[in-house]
Order: structure tokens, then C-alpha cells, then sequence
């Protein structure tokens, strides 16, 4: 069996909150191997964001483990981190996070031009992908929710990830745009081979997932494959 | 350019309101620098380039320490072996029927003609003359000058060849190239003692010398011997005070426009923290994401300083004529020449911008580069965060106001020393705003909430949210109020204390001559005492020389006189102190005493007509006459000592109760009138003499108004920032039922909150800079106590400013809200 691309070990995160400290994660275990459609379900508040925020290297945690493809987050440093996000991770936010003054090609571009291959036809050809053609002199708010998720995840995808974490990609969508979303992700994944994991209080996304994991109150309590959904 | 870089940069014209605002911000702060550096600049440069032409190929210049020098030492000095050649020399001022101010010189064509060759290419005016001709026309009429081409040109053309000036028309035979700017006339030098009723005297001869020491040897007695080098330097040596003071200002406007970036660049920091977020997450570094900050801030430094360049040049064209008339009223007689334009301005400006850019924006970055992108990116309202930092630079803050008060109590440090102490209280008062603002706005938000109702509660809630923009808005409007506040009350002062030294010192009924130039003969002088009726008559006698090299003033007068009509404000004893000075003794001014630690009971020495002579110091006086110290001795005793008997006023004194007053002191007028004297009463005197001192601070309230004008548009950046980025709270108002008159009136209340509470804090502020400018700066620039005298109308002049900018800086984002509140509805991105 290959390594797992995520392999995350007795992890905690505490936040002081009025002088103590309040647990977002509670020793936290997990392995993702490659090309894996992980859904982690969760209400709001149980920990999911900041287990993403950590794998991303966006957050160091209180105790414990990170590995990326074997690499180990902590030993890796803020300029190693920081190049594991140009170009091993692809974030994809609730809220999209487009930057605002640059066009729909330039936010895609952007993130070639972070991971060093400022090829404009690779942007192109991910909006392409994303069914955005057409629309790359835009700007973010002159697009719909639908289409502006759309190029977060075009932005993601283009420079061709190991990881795509998506916290929420629906949250801020109606069903049917959701539902797009999701099938283009999964596309996207299974086409590439990309490890996928998706945060999510929808239990509706997890029909997407091959596998699907449950957090409650900052500890992984459920696992079950994508065959056996509940639902 | 890279997208990170793009992204940043997109924001300026997106804003373009805001940016615009910013942009002429920082061109305010730096044409104030620009144009007072250029006009000191070019005030400098004219006076050396006024020097040097004068000055033409003399090495030295002899002169009596005080007074005229006798014309019978003229051909001892050309016998002298140490002298190559000679020029006698008379150099005076001359009023002109336009009320100009011109330089004369009457110099002998033919001595002078080696050593002012510039002056010596005469262009004569009658062409029908051969040069021989019109030279002896020159010499032989009496009325006859020659001027400069500069004057020249400005007289109308086709206008007879008459220059009409106080004294009289003079007739013009011809015109020099003069490179030095300044408006000159030449004279036969008979001519000219002959209309300043010279006779046997000179003012003094420049000399080329072959040996100085030699020279000395034989004539450093009585004499004062003086290099070209050591003349340039003692006149430079009088701007010094004046030019620190005027640097400083400058200085102060440009502190205002850095705060003004900071202010410009914390707004984009909060603007940017969200993009700054999502551009951490995807994978851009910290240096990325300061370069894309910094060159927002440069692009704003960049253009504002050439904006800023090009502004301070037309202000150096207002400036320059003022600075040139203050230090001809004040030092010596200068016209300084208009700045022309350079390239060299537009890069100094864009230099400073930038320079201010970097300094106003690197607090700002630092913050920028260490916002953590999570909470960047959840959009956290980091209100604990904000007064956690508030009370940190409140800290910061009270450690800089004691490093500035141990500046202040250091004894007998520099004046700089002073100034650094002022530009560190300002920034330490200005950390300690956002703590003060914590503390007093529950107060506020009674009081507006009473005001203002519903939406006053809420505007004074939104500058208390906002603290990280509001504050330094708060701060930088507070520090301008502040030194409009401080400059009023250190003026307001300084006049007060004129005008109770004129009441003590200038008391006479009336004054004949004037108390610049020694026009008052003597034999008039003798007819007046004779008046019947007359309590007393007063000669004055005003001269420049030298004290260990410096140059001071030599006043003498009439102790007995004084001591029975004046009230001399003393530093120790009263009127008893005129003893010393009738038994030959003199007083000194505080200036003098402070400036060369000179105390009552010592003994100094002035160089005299036959040597040095000793004085012995018999008290010290409060004095404005002059920064450069002033000493005070009797008649008798000056004229004994330099053998100077000219006299450049008297002052008439009479009973205020006696029978024929009116009749007494108009046949004084009349006889004075007859001989063609000027005469003033008291009141016009101090009527004058405040003049001169109003004049004199017309460059320090032009700054003043300039910090203003920086510092509301500081204020109104931060309102359109807070309405820029409300849009979706706007939004939440819409949706609750607020009307857009009540929004309307939140921004108002928001922006008079803002206006009050800098209001409130520069009272304190501005009163404590006042009391530092008087104690401390004026001090240790000028040597002179000037007395505190706390006056409201500062503050209630300053209240109005701070109302009115208040609500100027609301017009626009009033309008906004009235253009676009209507449409506005909450939408997620």
C-alpha cells in the first residue's frame, strides 16, 4: 500500500479564550492515501475548518503531527509551508476569497504565477475546464455565486495540486448550483488523481465522497467508505 | 508586474475619491517643505550672491566698531604698506516714492573701479555723449546715480530718467549688470555724504591687503578689521535662530503629512488584510505581499510628492517675498530673487514623498505582514485585538513623553536638542489618542446619543469599532489643532509681552527719526531740549559691532531720562539698576546675558574708537530689540568711548496733565516737519513696531494653515474609507428600516465625533506646545523670555476650524450615501 498522501497524528489545537484554553482539536488521527474523495462531516464549530487550516499549513497546532507526501509540516518552516500551498495544495473557501480587483483569468493566473509556471494558456484551459470560457476579463462581482466558486476551484486545479481541500465549496450555494460543484470537483479529482477532501455539514456531499469521515467536538469518531452511505 | 503586485495596486483607481484625497494630502505636506526649503534656499543664495558681488575683489574691510569712520584716515590707509588699494565706502538703505527698500552705495568711480569691476561696465543712458562725457556728468551732479539693469527694467518704459525716492528725485545717468538680484544704486561718493549728511565721514573703506597681520598690527585699535570670510559669516550668523525656526516649521508640516501615509497607509492595511488572507492561503509570501503594499504606497508618495513639488513652488513665490521682507525688517536689508523652475523640484518632491512614504508606511507594513490569515480570512472583527494594541501604544506612548521631557531638562542643551524634545512629545501624545478615545467614549456616546439620537449611539459605537482607522485620523487632526493651538497662544504670548515692553520701555509722547538710521542732527536736538515745557528729551543712538565676533547692538540714551519716563522691566531690582549706567557702567539685555553668560557684575570689553574699553554690567532687562543682545550705556559714556555723536532718533516726553500739552508737542511736530524728520507718536510707534512682528509671523501661519488643510484631509480619508467599507453594513441598516436622512446624519455625527474629540485632546495638547515653544524653543533660539498669557480666542478659533473641517470632511461622504444608500442591499460576495 502506497504512503498516505495526509497522514495526520495525535494532533490538538487549543485557542485561549477569556485567559484558558478551549480545544478545536482533541487528538486528531488520520490518513489519506492519493486520489482519495475524503467527505469530513461536521456541525458548525467541531473542528473541521481548523483541521484544514493546519494541513494547509495556514495554522501550526498545539501538539502533534502533520506529514504532506511524507514531509513534516512543523519541520518544514513558514517558507517551506508556504511553498507546499503554491504548489502541492489547492484551497477552495465557503466564500470563495476571489480577490476583488484582479479579472477571472488574472485570479486563476495568479496562483501559476505563485507556483512558478506563468503559462497563460494553462489558466485558460482551466477555466475552460471549469465551463467559464468566455468570462476571463470579468470581475468577481459581476459573476454569480456559482461562477465565482467556479474559478476558485479553476484556481485551485490549474496548477495541478497533490491536495485539494474544499471547506464548505457548497455552503454558500443553492442545491442545484452545489450540486454542480461537486460534480466538478469529483471530476476533476478523479480525472487528475488528486486527493480530494471536502469539509461539509451537508450530508448531500458526501454522496460525492468515497470516503466519508464524521467530527464531532474536534475528534474523527466515524468512518465509513462511500459505498456504505447512510443516507 | 506581477498579479500579487496588481491586485493592490488595482485598489487606486477603484477609489479614486480616496485616493485622490490621499494623494493631495501627502502634495500638501511636502509643497509645506518644499516651498519654505526653496524660499530659505533662495533667500540664502541671494544674500551670498549679494555678498560676493559686493564684495568684488576685497580681502578686508576697516570700520569704526560703531559709527562712521573719519575721512582723514583715508590717506593714512593708502600709505599703508599692507594695502594693495583701497575703496571708501558709504552703504546705506534708500526708500523709494513706492515705499521699495533699495541698496546704495556711494563709492568713489575711480578707487572702487579695481575692485568692483562688474560695477565699473556702466551702460550711459545719454548715447549723444562719449563715456568721459557722461562719467563727469556723473561725478559733478550731484543728484546723479547710476542703477542696476534689474531696476532698470522694472521702471515704465519711456518714463523720464527720475527715480523718486524719499530724499527727493535723483537722476538716473546710466545702468551695471548686477547678477546678485538685489535692486542697487551707485553714487558719487560726495554725493552720497552730501545726502546723508556725511560730511568727513565714510561708512568704511574695503581694502585689498597684501598682509593682514601687518595690517592689524597697526590699525586693530580702535578699528574693527574685518575678512570678507568673517563679514559673509557674521551676517549668516544673525538668519541662524531665524532660519531654525523657519526649518522647523517646515519640518512640522512635513511630520504632519508622514502621519497623514500612516494614516493613508493603516487604511489600506485594514482594506487590504482580507486579500492579504486569501493571498497567504493560496500560496504567497510574506516579501510578495509587502512589495505589493509598498508599491501602492510608493505609487501615492510618488505622485503626491510631484503634485507636492510642484504646489511648493508657487508657494515659494508667495513665501520667498515674505521671508525676504521679514529678514529685512528684522537683520539686514535683503530682496531675495523668485525660485525658477528646475527639474530638480519635481525629483525634490518625489524624493520627499517617497521618503515620507516609507517612513508613514512602515509600522503599517509590519502590521500587513504579520496579519494572520485565518482571522484575516473569517473576517473577524479583532475588537479585543485593537485595544489590546491601543493600550500597547499607550505604553509606547507615556516612554516617549519621558524621553521627551529628559530632552527638555537637559541644562544648556542645543535648541535642535529642543525641537527633537517637541517632535517626540507630538508622536508620544499621538499613541496615547487611541487609549484616550477608549476611555472617553462611553462619555460620547451619552452625549451623542442625546444629541443625535438613534444614529449618534450607533456613529459613536462605529469610530470606537474602527479605532484602528478613526484613531489615527483622530491623532493626526489632533496634532495639527494642536500646533494651530500652540503657534496662537506662543504668538498671542509673544505679542503681549511686545506690547508690555513698549508700555515699559517705548513711552515717549512723540518720536523724531527713525530707529534704524542716524538722521537726526545733532544742533536739532539741541533746539528741541530748549522747548519750553518739556518734561524730557530723549537721544537714541542704534548701532551694529561687534562682542567676541558676533554682531550685537549698542544702544545709547539718556539715563536720566529713562530712569524718570520709562518703566524698564528688570530680571533683578528696579530703577536703582540707572545708577551703574549714569557712573559709566551698562545694562544688558536678557538675550545678551543668556547668549554670552554675561551676569551683573561683570565686566565686558567692546572695542572703541581708541582701543578696547571695559563696561562694567549693571543689570540685566527684559528686551526685544533684537536676539542678538543689546547693550545699553549712557551718552556720555558712548560718545566717550567710540566718539559717535549721530544720532538716529529722540523721543519727546511731556506731562500728561500740563496745561499746554497739545501746543508744546505740535511745535515739536512742526520744527521736526520743517527739517524734513519723520515724526510718529507712541502709539504709532507700537502701532509699527507690531507691524513688523505681525509681518514677521506670516510665514509661521501660513504653516499653520497648511498642517491644517493636511490634516483635514486626513479626516476626510477616513470618512470615505469607513463608508467605502460599510457598504454591507449600510446594507443591514437598509434592511432595518434606517432612512438614508438618518444615515446621512450617522456620517455627520461620526465625522463631528472625530472633529470634537481631536478638538478636546489639542487643548491640552496645544496649550502644553505652547508653553514649550515660549519655555523652551523660543528660549534657546532666541535668548528672550517671553511671558505666558493664556487667551481663549485660540481655542475658540481652533473649535471652529475643527467644526468646520468636521463637517467639510462630511459633504462628500453624505453625498454618497444620498447617491447610492437607496440601492444598496446586503449581498454576499
Amino acid at each position: 500500500m502506497s504512503e498516505p498522501v495526509i497522514r495526520v497524528t495525535d494532533l490538538w489545537k487549543m485557542y485561549e479564550v477569556d485567559g484558558s484554553g478551549v480545544p478545536a482539536l482533541r487528538g486528531t488521527y488520520l490518513e489519506v492515501r492519493k486520489g482519495e474523495r475524503v467527505a469530513l462531516l461536521g456541525k458548525s464549530g467541531s473542528g473541521k475548518s481548523t483541521l484544514f487550516n493546519l494541513i494547509a499549513g495556514l495554522d501550526r497546532p498545539t501538539k502533534g503531527r502533520i506529514e504532506i507526501e511524507g514531509q513534516d509540516l512543523e519541520a518544514l518552516g513558514d517558507k517551506g509551508r508556504t511553498t507546499l500551498r503554491r504548489t502541492k495544495i489547492g484551497f477552495i473557501f465557503q466564500f470563495f476569497n476571489l480577490l476583488p480587483t484582479l479579472t477571472v483569468f488574472e485570479n486563476v493566473y495568479l496562483s501559476l504565477e505563485l507556483a512558478n509556471k506563468p503559462d497563460p494558456e494553462l489558466a485558460l484551459k482551466a477555466l475552460k475546464e471549469v465551463g467559464l470560457e468566455g468570462k476571463e476579463r470579468r470581475f468577481p462581482n459581476e459573476l454569480s455565486g456559482g461562477e465565482q466558486q467556479r474559478v476558485a476551484i479553476a484556481r485551485a486545479i490549474v496548477k495541478h495540486p497533490s491536495i485539494i481541500l474544499a471547506d464548505e465549496p457548497t455552503g454558500n450555494l443553492d442545491t442545484s448550483t452545489g450540486n454542480q460543484i461537486l460534480q466538478l470537483l469529483t471530476r476533476t479529482s478523479r480525472e487528475s488523481g488528486t486527493t480530494l477532501m471536502m469539509a461539509t455539514h451537508s450530508p448531500l456531499t458526501c454522496r460525492y465522497a468515497t470516503r466519508i469521515l464524521r467530527m464531532v467536538d474536534g475528534v474523527i469518531t466515524e468512518e465509513t467508505s462511500g459505498e456504505e452511505r447512510p443516507y | 508586474m506581477k498579479i500579487v503586485t496588481k491586485s493592490f495596486l488595482r485598489y487606486l483607481p477603484r477609489r479614486l475619491s480616496l485616493s485622490l484625497l490621499q494623494l493631495v494630502g501627502v502634495a500638501c505636506g511636502v509643497a509645506a517643505v518644499v516651498g519654505m526649503t526653496l524660499s530659505a534656499q533662495t533667500a540664502l543664495k541671494s544674500f551670498t550672491n549679494t555678498i560676493e558681488f559686493l564684495r568684488g575683489k576685497t580681502t578686508h574691510s576697516i570700520q569704526r566698531p560703531v559709527g562712521a569712520m573719519e575721512e582723514e584716515f583715508l590717506s593714512q590707509l593708502g600709505q599703508d604698506p599692507a594695502v594693495e588699494w583701497f575703496s571708501p565706502v558709504i552703504d546705506r538703505r534708500l526708500r523709494l516714492e513706492n515705499g521699495e527698500s533699495v541698496h546704495l552705495l556711494g563709492i568713489d568711480p575711480f578707487l572702487d573701479r579695481p575692485i568692483r569691476t562688474e560695477i565699473s561696465r556702466v551702460e550711459f543712458l545719454a548715447k549723444e555723449k562719449s563715456a568721459t562725457e557722461s562719467l563727469f556728468s556723473f561725478l559733478t551732479d550731484e543728484k546723479a546715480i547710476l542703477i542696476d539693469s534689474h531696476l532698470k527694467k522694472s521702471l515704465p518704459s519711456g518714463s523720464p530718467p527720475i527715480l523718486k525716492t524719499e530724499k527727493g528725485p535723483l537722476y538716473i545717468k546710466g545702468s551695471f549688470p548686477n547678477p546678485s538680484g538685489e535692486p542697487l544704486i551707485l553714487m558719487d561718493i560726495g554725493h552720497a555724504q552730501k545726502l546723508y549728511q556725511l560730511y568727513g565721514y565714510v561708512d568704511r573703506v574695503d581694502l585689498i591687503l597684501s598682509d593682514e597681520s601687518d595690517f592689524r598690527s597697526r590699525w586693530g585699535k580702535g578699528f574693527l578689521i574685518q575678512s570678507s570670510r568673517q563679514k559673509r559669516e557674521t551676517f549668516s550668523g544673525m538668519l541662524q535662530a531665524f532660519r531654525l525656526n523657519l526649518e522647523a516649521l517646515s519640518l512640522l508640516a512635513l511630520f504632519i503629512g508622514v502621519f497623514l501615509i500612516y494614516n493613508t497607509a493603516m487604511f489600506a492595511v485594514v482594506s487590504r488584510r482580507r486579500d492579504t488572507g486569501i493571498l497567504r492561503s493560496i500560496g504567497a509570501n510574506r516579501l510578495e505581499i509587502a512589495c505589493a503594499f509598498l508599491s501602492e504606497i510608493f505609487i501615492l508618495g510618488l505622485l503626491g510628492g510631484a503634485l507636492g513639488g510642484l504646489l511648493g513652488y508657487f508657494l515659494t513665490r508667495f513665501l520667498t517675498d515674505l521671508l525676504g521682507s521679514s529678514i529685512s525688517n528684522l537683520y539686514f536689508f535683503l530682496r531675495p530673487q523668485p525660485v525658477s523652475w528646475s527639474n530638480w523640484i519635481l525629483a525634490m518632491g518625489m524624493g520627499l514623498g517617497c521618503g515620507a512614504s516609507l517612513l508613514g508606511g512602515a509600522l503599517p507594513l509590519g502590521e500587513l505582514i504579520r496579519t494572520d490569515p485565518i482571522k484575516a480570512l473569517s473576517g473577524r472583527i479583532a475588537s479585543p485585538e485593537t485595544v489590546r494594541k491601543a493600550k500597547r501604544a499607550a505604553m509606547a506612548g507615556l516612554l516617549i513623553l519621558l524621553i521627551s521631557a529628559t530632552l527638555f531638562i537637559i541644562p544648556g542643551s542645543h535648541v535642535y536638542v529642543g525641537f527633537i524634545g517637541v517632535f517626540v512629545f507630538i508622536l508620544g501624545v499621538s499613541l496615547l489618542t487611541g487609549v484616550v478615545l477608549l476611555l472617553l467614549h462611553p462619555l460620547l456616546k451619552k452625549i451623542l446619543g442625546r444629541i443625535g439620537g438613534l444614529p449618534g449611539k450607533i456613529a459613536s459605537g462605529n469610530i470606537q469599532q474602527n479605532l484602528g482607522r478613526t484613531g489615527v485620523a483622530i491623532a493626526a487632526f489632533m496634532v495639527s489643532l494642536s500646533m494651530s493651538i500652540g503657534l496662537s497662544i506662543m504668538i498671542g504670548s509673544f505679542r503681549e509681552s511686545l506690547i508690555w515692553w513698549m508700555e515699559t520701555q517705548i513711552r515717549g509722547d512723540l518720536y523724531i527719526g527713525k530707529m534704524e538710521e542716524a538722521e537726526v542732527p545733532e544742533d536739532f536736538f539741541e533746539e528741541i531740549k530748549k522747548i519750553e515745557g518739556l518734561g524730557g528729551v530723549h537721544p537714541y543712538r542704534n548701532v551694529q559691532t561687534l562682542y567676541r565676533n558676533t554682531s550685537i547692538n549698542l544702544s545709547a540714551v539718556d539715563a536720566s531720562v529713562l530712569e524718570k519716563y520709562a518703566r524698564f522691566g528688570w530680571l533683578k531690582g528696579g530703577n536703582e539698576n540707572w545708577e551703574e549706567v549714569k557712573k559709566g557702567g551698562v545694562i544688558v539685555s536678557e538675550s545678551f546675558s543668556r547668549r554670552f553668560g554675561v551676569n551683573s557684575g561683570d565686566t565686558i570689553t567692546l572695542e572703541g574708537k581708541d582701543g578696547p574699553v571695559k563696561f562694567r554690567v549693571g543689570a540685566i532687562f527684559y528686551d526685544y530689540t533684537t536676539e542678538h543682545g543689546l547693550v545699553m550705556m549712557d551718552r556720555s559714556t558712548y560718545i566717550k568711548a567710540f566718539g559717535d555723536r549721530r544720532l538716529n532718533n529722540i523721543g519727546i516726553f511731556i506731562d500728561p496733565h500740563h496745561p499746554r500739552r497739545i501746543e508744546v508737542l505740535q511745535e515739536v511736530r512742526s520744527r521736526a516737519e520743517a527739517r524734513g524728520l519723520p515724526v510718529l507718536t507712541g502709539s504709532e510707534l507700537h502701532q509699527n513696531i507690531l507691524d513688523v512682528f505681525d509681518h514677521t509671523f506670516a510665514i509661521t501661519r501660513s504653516m499653520r494653515a497648511m498642517a491644517i488643510i493636511v490634516a483635514f484631509l486626513g479626516i476626510a480619508g477616513a470618512l470615505l474609507t469607513l463608508f467605502i467599507e460599510r457598504s454591507r453594513e449600510f446594507g443591514i441598516y437598509r434592511a432595518l428600516g434606517f432612512s438614508t436622512r438618518q444615515v446621512a446624519r450617522m456620517t455627520l455625527i461620526e465625522s463631528l465625533e472625530m472633529g470634537l474629540l481631536s478638538f478636546l485632546l489639542s487643548m491640552a495638547v496645544g496649550t502644553v506646545l505652547a508653553m514649550l515653544l515660549i519655555k523652551v524653543i523660543n528660549l534657546r533660539s532666541f535668548n528672550w523670555t517671553i511671558f505666558f498669557f493664556l487667551t481663549w480666542p485660540p481655542y475658540i478659533l481652533t473649535g471652529i476650524t475643527a467644526i468646520l473641517a468636521s463637517i467639510g470632511a462630511a459633504i462628500y461622504p453624505m453625498v454618497r450615501v444620498f447617491w447610492t444608500y437607496p440601492q444598496i442591499q446586503i449581498r454576499e460576495e
